[in-house]
């Protein structure tokens, strides 16, 4: 116990340390830390409240975070139960080989995969190729990667509504962005990353699942059936409630590691285009080690802690009041 | 509360031991010889010292390897180890800020002003074995505020690379150092086919091209002392228009929608007629695409002239290293006659003295090109910061190429955030 304790105090609890007092000072990540000078809130003002290019990064980067938490965490939670729902029949054959095909990616090298993607997202890409050939050549190629437009702009754009056309109200400014820009919803580039992502983490969020559909006992589904409870019922009325503790671990679990994601956004787009993929985790590394702003870098951890930590409240809050 | 006691025992334990291990590299710093043969091999009392670059290509690795060599076998008292590592900026940042950083480093041109405002650099570029044969053009690229910091190690500039069969199937005369910006424009038209989905220039949306043309249509970053930002200038506009203008009428395109990943495969796999790029492509043609035809010519001059860019890194010699002597003697044979030539002769980058000129040109005489830009090469270096003004353009760029922003916007934006970093 003890020795665990301590590389956990080495490993954790210092470092958190060093960040929360970096976040304080205007340290630059290249000279000697001892020599950064304290400088109160200052980092938290310029993030927050001074309108300019290191507020309007930040909050860019948490719009972009907050549409990749939107998109990812309800696609892989709805995705992981169904399969693990699937590979949990009695009656599949070849069981195994399922559960080990669906859990491979979230075991392959991140790094790899983002790499494989990014041909697969080319123009003359599989991607590409695939959605020409269900759509029969109405689908017009475009290179994932490298379109900034966002998915909300493309659907307003079909009724009209562009940047040109947009009423004065969507030309705002809120916290150094327009309302549009707010409004853009996550590019084409970003949903390539989301895609990405579900992919990888459906695996191990269906694992979690499968364990807590064989915790529920057998019992329970013969009698439902025995009443004449289908499919549907059976999945809404006994599953679902069964499994709730573990939703809420699972719902946990991807929104933290959605607002984290940084690897995938660092091989394949490095926060670009047009900084539609930049997100927090992104946008911590490159104050802190391409801008040489380190004590800014510190300040946006520590907020994205903050906005973590506040939203596991929240979803915590909703699923518990569900329960009554 | 037994638990608390013995964690508090462990813990002063470990931080003592910690410490120690911390002290004990400076306490002797020569006494434990490297891993590797060369250096147990080194007599006692020798400096050892550390040279950390980023890994390139196998060629170039052995190459610095044997120059490394040759200085330690011609110097017993001063051995040299290199490491080559991955993920550079952020190894030698970490390193920089623990106060144990290697003695020498390459630092590239655009990231010296960070470097130089936190105090790790020694400036040693005055030291060197007749300063003035480096090119001035590459003095300047590692200068800031009038001191010279480090001796560039050698450097690449941007340059204009054709396709010669498609500009002879088009009919077309090849490029020359006297083109100019309609002329570059009008053989883009003439190469574009959209049956054969090729088009005349490949161009990415980045800072690192388009300053080429903001440079040839005479506009300026900032003034000269950085005291004001000036892209909000006509110049500005006008090479941001020309630029933008080539790809929205479809003359050029970015690498993303001919299925490259640079403007450089592009180029190789002839998708594009003709790019824009440095030495390094040289290299990577020969080797991904032997087969291609092609040429290499000055960029065209624009309305203010000819400009080109340099890209060059030099080696840094840390300010709180504990050899610096040592280091800046290792420093003035790499970046010394004698030294760069062994290093340039590869052919790869080229050398940064104006005295290997002719030597370096009877080896590789289709490279002409590429150095005569030392001549009117401008540097790739501004102010701490200036990362931001570099991404926003970028970001301005990549949406200016969709149509999704009009030049002027982009200028307007990076002009905004370019003061904000001089205010800084």
């Amino acid at each position: 116990m003890t020795p665990a304790l301590i590389l956990f105090a080495v490993f954790v609890f210092i470092p958190i340390f060093f960040a929360i007092y970096f976040s304080f000072t205007d340290w630059n990540g290249i000279s000697p830390p001892a020599e950064a000078k304290f400088v109160g809130f200052e980092n938290f003002r310029v993030l927050l409240f001074e309108d300019g290019i290191r507020r309007a990064d930040f909050f860019k980067a948490l719009k972009n975070t907050a549409y990749f938490s939107l998109g990812v965490v309800p696609m892989q939670t709805a995705l992981a139960l169904l399969l693990a729902v699937v590979v949990n029949q009695r009656r599949l054959r070849f069981k195994s080989f399922f559960r080990t095909s669906y859990y491979f990616p979230s075991i392959t090298s991140s790094i790899a995969i983002s790499m494989l993607f990014l041909f697969l997202y080319q123009k003359n890409g599989l991607v590409n190729q695939v959605l020409e050939t269900i759509t029969f050549g109405a689908w017009e190629p475009i290179a994932w990667m490298a379109d900034p437009r966002g998915l909300f702009h493309i659907i307003f754009g079909w009724f009209g509504l562009t940047l040109e056309t947009a009423p004065a109200w969507m030309q705002a400014n809120v916290l150094s962005l327009s309302v549009w820009d707010w409004l853009s919803g996550p590019s084409v580039a970003l949903m390539g990353i989301m895609l990405l992502n579900t992919w990888t983490t459906i695996g191990t969020m269906m694992v979690i699942f499968l364990a807590a559909l064989q915790d529920v006992p057998r019992e329970v589904y013969e009698a439902a059936e025995m009443d004449g409870a289908n499919a549907r019922q059976i999945f809404f009325k006994i599953t679902l409630p069964l499994v709730r503790p573990t939703l809420f671990f699972v719902v946990t679990l991807g929104l933290i590691g959605t607002f984290q994601v940084f690897d995938q956004v660092y091989v394949m787009s490095s926060g670009g285009p047009a900084k539609t993929t930049l997100t927090v985790a992104y946008l911590v590394y490159r104050n802190g080690f391409t801008n040489s702003q380190m004590g800014l870098a510190a300040a946006i951890a520590l907020l994205l802690f903050i906005i973590i930590f506040t939203l596991t409240l929240v979803q915590r809050r909703i699923t518990e009041g569900k329960k009554e | 509360m037994k638990i608390k006691l013995s964690m508090l025992l462990s813990a002063l334990l470990l931080s003592a031991m910690i410490l120690s291990a911390c002290a004990t590299p400076a306490a002797q710093p020569a006494a434990q010889p490297a891993a590797g043969g060369e250096q147990a091999a080194a007599p006692a009392g020798a400096v050892n010292l550390q040279l950390m670059g980023w890994a390139s290509s196998d060629a170039e690795n052995v190459r610095l390897q044997e120059v490394v060599d040759g200085w330690n076998a011609a110097n017993p008292d001063i051995q040299v180890s290199l490491n080559l590592v991955p993920d550079y900026d952020t190894k030698l940042q970490t390193s920089l800020a623990g106060g144990a950083p290697p003695d020498i480093f390459y630092v590239d041109s655009f990231r010296l002003p960070d470097l130089a405002a936190a105090g790790a650099l020694l400036p040693i570029g005055d030291k060197m074995t007749n300063v003035d044969d480096f090119y001035p053009s590459l003095r300047e690229a590692f200068t800031v505020d009038g001191v010279f910091y480090c001796p560039p190690k050698d450097f690449s500039t941007l340059a204009l690379e054709y396709n010669t069969d498609l500009f002879d199937a088009a009919g077309l005369e090849h490029p020359t150092a006297d083109w100019k910006w309609d002329d570059l424009r009008a053989a883009a038209e003439k190469l574009t086919n959209k049956d054969t989905g090729v088009v005349g220039f490949s161009i990415n949306p980045d800072f690192a091209r388009w300053i080429a043309f903001l440079y040839q249509a005479g506009g300026e970053v900032a003034n000269a002392d950085f005291s004001a930002m000036t892209l909000d200038s006509p110049e500005a506009l006008q090479a941001m228009e020309f630029y933008v203008g080539l790809v929205r009428d479809g003359f050029a395109a970015p690498a993303s929608d001919l299925d490259s990943g640079w403007p450089g495969e592009a180029f190789g796999k002839g998708r594009a007629a003709m790019t824009m790029e440095g030495n390094w492509i040289v290299p990577y043609l020969k080797d991904q695409f032997p087969d291609l035809k092609y040429g290499i010519t000055e960029l065209p001059a624009g309305p203010g002239g000819k400009a080109t860019m340099a890209f060059t890194v030099c080696y840094g010699v840390a300010a709180n290293g504990k050899n610096t002597d040592a280091a800046t003697k290792v420093v003035d044979y790499l970046t010394g006659p004698e030294g760069m030539k062994a290093w340039t002769d590869l052919g790869l980058a080229m050398p940064t003295r104006q005295s290997l000129r002719e030597g370096w040109l009877a080896q590789y005489p289709n490279l002409e090109p590429m150095l005569n830009g030392a001549d009117y090469a401008r540097k790739w270096q501004f102010r701490p910061g200036f990362g931001d003004v570099l991404d926003t353009i970028n970001a301005g760029m990549q949406e200016a190429f969709t149509g999704a922003k009009t030049a002027q916007a982009v200028l307007n934006e990076a002009q905004s955030v370019g003061e904000q970093v001089l205010a800084r």
